[in-house]
């Protein structure tokens, strides 16, 4: 969550209640249960690590929803760094979601590359874990994890699937920001 | 790469569909070279040419465009004749449909080709015979396929497929009529036909079988938009993938 | 009502779809109704030409010829004229031996009758050309005439003296040419003539310029035509009269049909057979479609008649509209066939015997080519017509291992040989009734005969031997065709059905041409035991109908005929089966994955 608040402020310095409406918008449904308070909790562990910083703060000092914040430079190396990532997270698929939409509303990076090289770190990790079955003997129980493993793959390969044609076909569709 | 190193090769590959308003590029301008020994994978959606690809590699379609060595030999201008006798000695092709004669045996399956090929009964029953084996079928040789699960007749079209020592094996989705088991059976053999040095060409749209390839190519719209080499593993290990050590 | 919409709709797409079949499943009907209907009416035809003729001539009844002349021979055919039965007569006139030579070298034997100028109520020969008999000329019987190529004005010499040709007339007093001497000179065997007549003193001069041999005859008009035995019976008290009842004069015109009965009737079955071989592959092509729609209909509550009404239908329509087409054929050409001498006046129909015997025939052709795949789709289960799937080839190993032996062509075509037997059958059926066709023309044609002119010479041909032959050729003829098609189409079907494994075989390395020459090896193999089996046939068969003094055809020409027909059945394979060869092999293997 962290990596993602941060890369909705590349696009530009914005309150908390504008990152927290932005951050509901992208979820859909499954952001209807993120709490309220949580993005102002994020947003004081970025500026704690100086990863972001308050602009100007309009109104009363107390209320932190007047609060504008923007990335340092810092903050931006971070999130230069985030994009290339390809570690996997389980079973979340909501921070690679976030991904897609904050770097293709900060024009950072292609998302459809992006995709892409998720694609190819996955199919390494699938080929691997598919030599290791196919070693083990029939029946054995490492062998129905691993099947079990392998069937998670192959549905988040059909997943990035679905996410290349949706962002190849829509530019601005799908983060709707 | 040594010239003589590359087994299939394709030059601007070109193949188009219909007239006029519903003229379609099934392949738009492919480059391709497979060296030996490589296993290369097509991925692709459906409709996406890949199929198509096979068959020009093949000889079983003529390109509208562009050229295609087998061997360092020119196909695409080859008589229906000459293509005849170049499938007998270096391509082995496997059905997604098996496409098995149904009244013969499955050492009768397997030893046609070598018949075909002018090769004597008992050479090619000794040939049949062998392969079968390797593909791990010794036991059935007599079933008809009606008999053979999937997967099996599978194995049987990849024994036959292998009958004339060919150059290289084109398989086009071939565990697109299979299960779980089953697949794995194929991949299996997939496997010890690569680390036995055998050249494949697989087209497929099934994730598992693209990631045994050491080289996979994503295709849509007749054209080539991917080429990668899926090489040696991630350095985090097997751990990662079930979140121990993260 | 709605069932009939619906059988008529079904019927009239399916006639659209299966062109083929149902073009062939025309012709053949028709060339079979056509030739068994013209074999059966040939008497009957050529009963009523004679009676036609008779009417239109006054002809006689009966009558009585003399070889000796003498007042005792004149006055028991004046007193044969006094009997009660007789109504009127005509005679006794002279009937003069002679020879006829026209061109100065086509010579025939002639008996010249001796008439009055002015004709009597009884035998009055209808002058078809020209005028009747003045003195000094001569008037010639039709039939002869037109074997000797000659016309009113010509002039011809008979014994020595010429005489020019005044007309033409035709006469059933006689028999048709050459059949005009009734009894021979004094009473002895007659020869192949033909007939003249002049006037009476003409005719008295003739014979006696020569010493030429005399026929005293006596034409005579009964009260009950059909009483002539009796009458003969009656009067049969000399030995120096022979009675020749006009039944016997009608019985005789048929000498000529006498093989043209059985090779017509004989051919009409062979034809029939073709018919039946050539459609019944064709409709065990469709085997799968037809149950397919068997099932669907007793799904949705169609009764066991109607579906099959809605199966039949199709044929039986086909083979009634060839039957139609082919007797109208037959009626068309039934004068050329049945009179072949113009010796003949008069039209004549088919009766009804005949028309319902082929129309018989033609529902039983189409009843028997559907009758197997019909039979299977209307007793196969709902569920499983529904799904119905090709019929699979029995496995057989023993011709896996032998096929195995063999060079690539003969190993596709033994394999799809053995596919399907019942089709490899119907192939050997097709070629043992070609080689029984040329078989029989062969013998045909090596046959001696006596030719028509002066002691026996063929400068006048033997009229009875050329419709022989000309019947049998045009047998033969069609049975070949439809033995051409029946090929034809085999080859096609064979390398329809098996498109899916010969594209197996040609991306496991089979050339075009291997596929090519199996696809003929398969239609030729079966030909093989035709071929064997239809040499004997023929020659037994043929044994039946040829008299017994009859020439044997010599073996070279039946080993001839049976390489030919190979040859043939080869070279008509060849383009159907290397057009299939040919075709792209990856639709074809896409298409089995559907």
């Amino acid at each position: 969550m962290q990596d993602a608040v941060l890369a909705m402020l590349a696009k530009e310095p914005s309150h908390g209640y504008h990152l927290r409406a932005r951050l509901r918008q992208c979820l859909g449904p499954l952001g209807e249960s993120m709490n309220s308070g949580q993005i102002y909790v994020t947003l004081t562990r970025l500026e704690k690590a100086g990863l972001v910083v308050c602009e100007r703060a309009d109104g009363l000092p107390e209320r932190p929803e007047r609060k504008v914040y923007a990335l340092t430079p810092a903050g931006q190396r971070r999130v230069a760094a985030w994009l290339t990532e390809v570690g996997w997270p389980k079973p979340d698929l909501a921070e690679f979601h976030l991904k897609l939409a904050a770097a293709a509303a900060a024009r950072l990076a292609d998302p459809v590359e992006l995709v892409a090289a998720q694609r190819r770190e996955l199919l390494r990790r699938l080929r691997e874990v598919q030599q290791a079955a196919l070693a083990e003997p029939a029946g054995s129980g490492a062998g129905l994890l691993l099947e079990g493993v392998v069937l998670r793959l192959r549905a988040d390969l059909r997943w990035l699937d679905a996410c290349e044609r949706a962002w190849s076909g829509a530019d601005d569709e799908v983060e709707g920001g | 790469m040594n010239v003589s190193d590359v087994v299939v090769r394709a030059r601007g590959l070109v193949k188009t569909h219909g007239q006029g308003q519903s003229r379609v590029r099934a392949v738009d301008e492919v480059d391709l070279e497979v060296p030996q020994g490589q296993t290369l994978t097509v991925m692709g959606p459906s409709g996406c040419g890949k199929s198509t690809l096979l068959h020009l590699l093949g000889g079983l379609e003529r390109p509208t465009g562009g050229e295609v060595w087998v061997a360092g030999r020119r196909v695409d201008t080859l008589s229906e004749r000459a293509l005849a006798r170049m499938r007998r000695r270096s391509v082995g092709f496997v059905f997604q449909a098996f496409h098995l004669v149904e009244e013969l045996s499955a050492a009768e399956n397997v030893e046609l080709p070598a018949l075909l090929a002018g090769r004597s009964r008992r050479q090619a029953r000794r040939c049949a015979n062998l392969l079968l084996e390797r593909v791990g079928l010794a036991d059935r040789a007599r079933h008809l396929p009606s008999q053979l699960s999937g997967g099996q007749r599978q194995r049987v079209a990849i024994a036959r497929a292998l009958a004339n020592e060919p150059l290289v094996v084109l398989a086009d989705e071939p565990t697109g009529n299979l299960d779980t088991a089953a697949t794995l059976d194929v991949l299996r053999i997939f496997e010890e036909l690569r680390s036995a040095g055998q050249t494949l060409v697989i087209v497929t749209h099934d994730e598992r079988v693209a990631a045994t390839a050491d080289r996979l190519v994503s295709m849509r719209d007749g054209m080539f938009v991917d080429d990668t080499r899926l090489a040696a593993s991630h350095p985090r290990g097997l751990g990662g993938l079930i979140g121990l050590g993260d | 009502m709605g069932s009939a919409v619906l059988v008529v709709r079904l019927v009239l797409a399916d006639l659209r779809r299966h062109r083929v079949q149902a073009a062939m499943l025309l012709l053949a009907v028709t060339v079979a109704t056509a030739t068994m209907a013209l074999g059966l009416s040939l008497r009957e035809v050529s009963d009523a030409l004679y009676e036609q003729t008779q009417e239109a001539s006054a002809g006689p009844d009966v009558v009585a010829l003399s070889g000796e002349t003498g007042p005792e021979v004149t006055s028991a055919l004046t007193s044969l004229a006094e009997a009660p039965e007789v109504v009127a007569h005509h005679g006794p006139y002279r009937i003069v031996y002679a020879d006829l030579t026209v061109r100065g070298s086509t010579s025939s034997p002639v008996v010249v009758h001796g008439f009055a100028e002015t004709p009597g109520e009884l035998d009055r020969p209808l002058v078809t050309s020209g005028r009747w008999v003045r003195p000094g000329g001569t008037v010639l019987e039709r039939g002869f005439a037109t074997a000797l190529g000659v016309g009113v004005g010509d002039r011809v010499t008979i014994a020595g003296r010429p005489y020019p040709v005044v007309g033409i007339a035709v006469t059933s007093v006689t028999s048709i040419y050459p059949w005009a001497a009734q009894i021979g000179p004094y009473g002895g065997p007659s020869d192949y003539s033909g007939l003249a007549w002049m006037t009476r003193s003409d005719a008295r001069a003739l014979a006696s310029s020569h010493d030429l041999p005399v026929t005293l005859a006596l034409d005579l008009k009964l009260r009950d035509p059909a009483a002539t035995e009796a009458f003969r019976d009656a009067h049969a008290s000399s030995a120096m009269i022979t009675f020749h009842s006009w039944q016997f004069k009608a019985e005789q015109d048929t000498v000529i049909l006498r093989n043209s009965q059985p090779i017509l009737v004989f051919g009409g079955w062979l034809l029939s057979f073709l018919a039946v071989t050539g459609v019944a592959a064709l409709a065990a092509g469709r085997a799968v479609e037809q149950t397919r729609r068997a099932g669907l209909l007793k799904a949705v509550g169609a009764t066991p008649g109607l579906i099959a009404t809605v199966l039949l239908t199709e044929y039986l329509v086909l083979a009634l509209a060839g039957d139609a087409l082919g007797l109208a054929i037959a009626r068309l050409t039934m004068p050329a066939v049945a009179s072949p001498t113009a010796s003949r006046i008069g039209t004549a129909g088919l009766t009804g015997g005949t028309v319902a015997t082929a129309t018989v025939l033609a529902v039983v052709v189409a009843v028997l080519s559907t009758l197997g795949p019909t039979l299977r789709a209307m007793r196969t289960a709902t569920v499983t017509a529904l799904s119905a799937t090709a019929h699979q080839p029995r496995r057989r190993p023993w011709i896996t291992a032998l096929s195995a032996l063999l060079p690539t062509p003969l190993l596709l075509g033994v394999r799809l040989t053995a596919r399907r037997p019942g089709r490899a059958v119907l192939q050997a059926c097709s070629t043992a009734t070609t080689v029984i066709a040329i078989v029989a023309v062969l013998t045909l044609n090596a046959q001696p005969e006596r030719g028509y002119g002066l002691d026996g010479s063929s400068v006048l041909p033997n009229l009875r031997g050329e419709h022989d032959r000309g019947l049998m050729l045009l047998v033969t003829i069609l049975l070949i065709t439809l033995a051409v098609v029946n090929t034809i189409t085999f080859t096609w079907t064979t390398a329809l059905e098996a498109r899916a494994n010969m594209a197996v075989a040609r991306t496991l390395g089979a050339t075009p041409g291997q596929i090519s020459m199996g696809l003929s090896a398969a239609q030729l193999l079966p030909g093989l035991p035709g071929v064997v089996v239809g040499v004997p046939l023929s020659i037994g068969m043929l044994s039946l109908f040829t008299a017994r003094n009859a020439v044997e055809t010599p073996f070279l020409w039946m080993a001839g005929a049976a390489l030919a027909t190979l040859l043939a059945t080869a070279a008509l394979t060849a383009l159907p089966a290397r057009l299939a060869a040919r075709r792209p092999v990856a639709p074809t293997l896409s298409a089995e994955t559907a």
